[in-house]
């Protein structure tokens, strides 16, 4: 068509996020996965360790307890944190409860999954705080 | 701003850069800058009207209605979608930079091709189907739909749409791959999907349970931001997941 040969559409380039603090805000709240991915490898590393025997086992104990790995799961929990709290505020708007016919205040669905986060902490600390 | 400091005495003059565009002149668009006095009531509508009044007859731009109705005055302001007629150059200090809406072919200045988007609203069947009602339609004796008002609560908020394109322009799914059919469309969509007189949300599934339907959104949520009526689209086009989710599970244990 004659007409489209004179519109221009430029493409959107590979740092469009950098326009704005909201899409930098956003990619932020995606990036929260890196150190999450660390943090599930150790984990994976803590099993086959624990499969491979005692030894393997201690060694994997002083991995976990070296500062840096340390620093990199407290960065996990940071971000595991940052990313609990913008998905609890996303998702009333996602799942907005009804009762009875009636809708549940958002906030009341944010501290919901809140008391949950607590709850779960809780039950952990329970299990494993006496060994 | 406070509404009581407004005062359409307080004159000021102001910049405005335009990204024009004129293909039959210059084949790359260009900046344009215009120097205009303006006071705390004066829109970007106002001011872009002034230009074209006063200082520059080729400048183009829709608008029709001034008072975020009718959804045409849709522009960058800054590099955030706005409608001309709800943005006030009092809210502005320094420079106010105007570009026609993001991820649109420019046809001229500020006016933008939205056919795709029109195309994406008319691809999800933006009305009532009632292909199956619960009562079939008897010519004896004819009954308006009704409808309570807990019924209509449920939608009315994804009603209030103006298909202004804005959160088109704000959304960098659609702006990587036009083809996602986008947050007004799918809003749309759901809006039908949740109405009680509507039967056509199986017919509608097709469109938004596929990667260019619900599921090329990653939820940034910057179209709710922009969105000049509060529809919240974001929150409809998700909505739209679990519903594309749900309908998916019932398929599969339908076999």
């Amino acid at each position: 068509m004659d007409k489209l040969s004179t519109q221009r559409l430029p493409p959107l380039k590979r740092n469009w996020w950098l326009k704005h603090r909201f899409f930098k805000l956003y990619m932020l709240r995606e990036a929260t996965v890196l150190p999450l991915v660390f943090f599930t490898l150790c984990l994976l590393a803590g099993m086959v360790a624990l499969l491979q025997g005692a030894d393997s086992w201690q060694g994997w104990i002083v991995f976990m307890g070296s500062p840096i790995v340390l620093l990199l799961n407290l960065l996990a929990l940071a971000a595991s944190l940052f990313h609990a709290a913008t998905f609890f505020v996303l998702f009333p708007r996602v799942m907005p409860i009804r009762i009875a016919g009636h809708s549940l205040p958002d906030q009341a669905i944010v501290a919901g999954q809140w008391a949950g986060v607590v709850a779960v902490a809780l039950l952990f600390f329970w299990l494993f705080g006496r060994a | 701003m406070n509404t009581e400091q407004i005062n359409a005495k307080n004159v000021s003059t102001k910049h405005i850069s335009v990204k024009r565009y004129m293909p039959d002149s210059s084949a790359e668009p260009y900046w344009q800058q215009y120097e205009l006095p303006v006071d705390d009531s004066t829109s970007l509508l106002d001011a872009l009207n002034h230009i074209k009044e006063q200082l520059d007859s080729t400048l183009s731009y829709r608008w029709s209605c001034r008072m975020a109705i009718c959804g045409s005055c849709g522009v960058m302001v800054n590099g955030i979608p706005k409608l001309g007629c709800k943005t006030f150059l009092r809210d502005y200090e320094g420079e106010i930079r105007i570009e026609p809406l993001s991820h649109f072919p420019v046809q001229r200045d500020l006016v933008v091709d939205m056919a795709i988007f029109l195309e994406h609203l008319a691809a999800v069947k933006p009305y009532l189907i009632d292909d199956n009602p619960v009562k079939p339609y008897d010519p004896q004796a004819p009954e308006t739909y009704q409808q309570s008002p807990e019924q209509l609560a449920r939608y009315k908020q994804f009603a209030n749409c103006i298909n202004c394109g804005l959160c088109y322009s704000a959304c960098p799914q659609f702006g990587l791959n036009p083809e996602f059919l986008g947050p007004a469309a799918l809003t749309l969509a759901h809006r039908y999907n949740l109405d009680s007189r509507d039967h056509g949300k199986k017919q509608r599934m097709a469109e938004l349970n596929r990667h260019e339907g619900v599921w090329s959104c990653t939820f940034v949520g910057f179209c709710s931001k922009v969105c000049p009526k509060h529809v919240d689209p974001a929150a409809a086009v998700n909505q739209g997941k679990v519903e594309a989710a749900k309908h998916t599970l019932i398929a599969l244990f339908k076999g």
